[in-house]
């Protein structure tokens, strides 16, 4: 410890309750730091982790060519006149037909974690008398399960069942709800092409997206392949879930060179979840950047307090040969030892409010506590804005500390 | 060799009216010369140590403090000037009060950072023993009497063994006990080690018993005696 480090320390140590006060303020504002940002990135997590109980990070499916060649051309010359009646697009083919072979090549993509297939249709669903819409979902039972952990949002029954019987149907809360429908009753299904069959259900489904709990209707893939009277291959759409989702446009791109099918990744289409994320991390930024300077007023209020009520003892070390760099070393030494101590209680305190908001109740669709997020980055970020700051705000009352006139307060 | 030379120093106040304060004054100060700067208030002569002290920078002419001009000199070389070369004492003592005695004595050395800390620390004991402080070294700056005070103030002034000290009124918040105390450490630093002593007093008992009186009247030097 050099010679002004020690006169900082026992410049800090002389005035407990001013250091207390100057270290609190950094606590403060380090703790909501972490508070915030911990909260959002809660927020945005289980944001992020409802959207993909339902949807996968890459949809891969038939659809209509954005471009589609009119068949009217224009006329060979001015005596001929075309005409085309009732001009409509043909779509000439409905899903993918072959699948496993999409299934098997992109497989070889690192970066892919899970790919499930799924056979979609609108169908209706009527118990007794009651008769409503829903989506039925023909799916891979183990893959769907590992992209989405479908069977940990079955409210009754077993995911699994849908293998060993192929009757068997599994509702959302909602739809079974309309319905008038529950475990082990038999429903029964009619298709678009006037199909009807009869199924039993064997589980109630609720992922917390309402909307979805209110159509949603599952069989296994098999199941749906023979209600639809499709080929063994057949998919309404091709699922892929990606180590890390927010890579999700890059992976896409890279598909796009094994199938003609469009490749959506999940961003196309669901913008306003993207900026709803964006915007809630630009809020927790903002708002503890405001905490963390209003601290910093705070250290720039005490420091200067402390300096005023040291100038004699500025001016006493500048006549015993101290210059200007070393009275400020002296005084933002102080800072920075305030920065640190608070910036560490700051993140013990920080974590602490966390933990606390983790076990605060909040029982509203899947969730049971406020959801957080512990994540080191923001405990790392926290520590560095606060120091910074404690830095800033320390360095103008040093600045002014040394450029005090020693004569002018000798001379009194 | 001259320990101090002012040569034609000029010095004026803008505050509260334009006022010259310091009139060309010169003159030279041996090696081991034990000097009174003496004048009534307002006379100029705490102005004048000032300038010496090579604290106060705003002046015309110039000075030199044992043949190096330090006129001219930036704030920063300066002070490294002053710690090595200038020892001072303050009327009223001015020691960091929430330091210790020693501590107190020991900073000008420490800054200085030509010493180990050890050696340093034994300097300060020797010195605050030949001050008769000794048994007093631990304790805190404010809780001493005002004539310790002062004597570890001097203490503090010697231990970078300067070749210059400088008191501004060194004895005015003393009494006649503690003044004499203290005039006779400067009267036996000046003779047995040779350093030079400058200061300010009112105390005419103080001024007589020197080698030399400087007197200021009006900004102009009187007379050397």
């Amino acid at each position: 410890m050099n010679t002004n480090q020690k006169i900082a320390r026992v410049l800090l140590t002389s005035r407990i309750r001013q250091l207390l006060v100057a270290v609190l303020s950094v606590t403060f504002g380090i703790s909501m730091y972490v508070f915030m940002n911990s909260f959002m990135a809660g927020v945005n997590n289980e944001q992020t982790e409802i959207t993909f109980t339902s949807m996968a990070h890459i949809k891969i499916y038939n659809e209509l060519p954005e471009e589609v060649t009119p068949i009217r051309t224009g006329a060979s010359d001015a005596q001929t006149v075309r005409m085309v009646s009732n001009e409509q697009n043909i779509r000439y083919t409905e899903g993918i037909k072959n699948a496993d072979v999409i299934v098997q090549d992109i497989s070889t993509i690192e970066s892919i974690t899970g790919i499930t297939r799924q056979l979609n249709q609108n169908v209706f669903i009527r118990n007794g008398v009651t008769r409503t819409s829903a989506n039925l979902s023909g799916i891979e039972t183990l893959e769907e399960d590992r992209l989405f952990q479908t069977s940990d949002y079955l409210t009754e029954g077993d995911l699994y069942d849908l293998n060993s019987r192929s009757n068997a149907i599994i509702l959302g809360t909602g739809l079974a709800r309309s319905l008038g429908a529950g475990m082990g009753d038999m429903v029964s299904i009619s298709t678009s092409d006037g199909v009807t069959r009869i199924f039993q259900v064997v589980g109630l489904i609720e992922t917390g997206a309402s909307g979805a709990d209110k159509t949603r209707a599952i069989v296994s893939i098999e199941a749906a392949r023979q209600l639809f009277s499709v080929n063994r291959s057949y998919a309404t759409e091709v699922l892929v879930n990606i180590n890390n989702y927010e890579n999700a446009r890059e992976v896409a791109s890279e598909i796009t060179r094994f199938t003609d099918y469009k490749v959506e990744p999940w961003q196309e289409g669901n913008g306003q979840l993207d900026s709803a994320n964006a915007l809630r991390d630009i809020i927790a930024i903002a708002v503890s950047l405001t905490i963390l300077i209003v601290a910093g007023f705070g250290i720039y209020n005490i420091m200067n307090m402390t300096v005023n009520e040291k100038i004699k003892d500025i001016a006493i070390l500048k006549a015993m040969g101290f210059n200007g760099k070393d009275v400020v070393e002296i005084f933002l030494t102080q800072s920075v030892v305030i920065g640190l101590i608070g910036g560490i209680t700051g993140l013990f305190l920080g974590n602490i409010i966390v933990r606390i908001v983790d076990r605060v109740p909040f029982e509203i669709a899947t969730l049971a506590t406020l959801p957080v997020d512990y994540n080191p980055r923001d405990y790392i970020l926290a520590f560095l804005a606060g120091t910074l700051i404690t830095l800033l705000a320390g360095y103008l009352p040093a600045k002014n500390a040394s450029k005090v006139d020693p004569v002018e307060i000798l001379r009194g | 060799m001259n320990a101090l030379s002012v040569y034609n120093v000029n010095k004026y106040f803008e505050e509260p009216v334009h006022f010259q304060v310091l009139k060309n004054i010169s003159f030279n100060i041996h090696k081991g010369e034990f000097v009174s700067i003496i004048g009534k208030s307002g006379s100029g002569k705490s102005t004048l140590l000032y300038l010496l002290s090579t604290m106060d920078t705003d002046y015309e002419g110039s000075i030199s403090i044992n043949g190096e001009q330090v006129t001219g000199l930036k704030q920063n070389q300066l002070a490294t000037f002053r710690n090595e070369h200038i020892g001072f004492v303050f009327q009223f003592h001015f020691l960091l009060p929430e330091f210790s005695v020693l501590d107190n004595v020991m900073i000008p050395a420490l800054k200085l950072n030509q010493r180990t800390k050890d050696e340093i620390e034994d300097m300060a004991l020797e010195l605050l023993g030949l001050l008769d402080m000794k048994g007093e070294e631990k304790k805190k700056a404010s809780k001493i009497s005002g004539g310790q005070q002062q004597r570890v103030a001097i203490a503090r002034a010697l231990i970078n063994s300067p070749a210059i000290i400088m008191g501004d009124e060194p004895t005015g918040n003393l009494d006649s006990k503690n003044s004499k105390i203290v005039f006779d450490i400067f009267r036996q630093l000046a003779r047995e080690k040779g350093q030079t002593i400058i200061a300010v007093t009112h105390d005419e008992e103080f001024a007589v018993n020197c080698d030399r009186i400087i007197e200021l009247s009006d900004g102009r030097l009187v007379d050397s005696i």
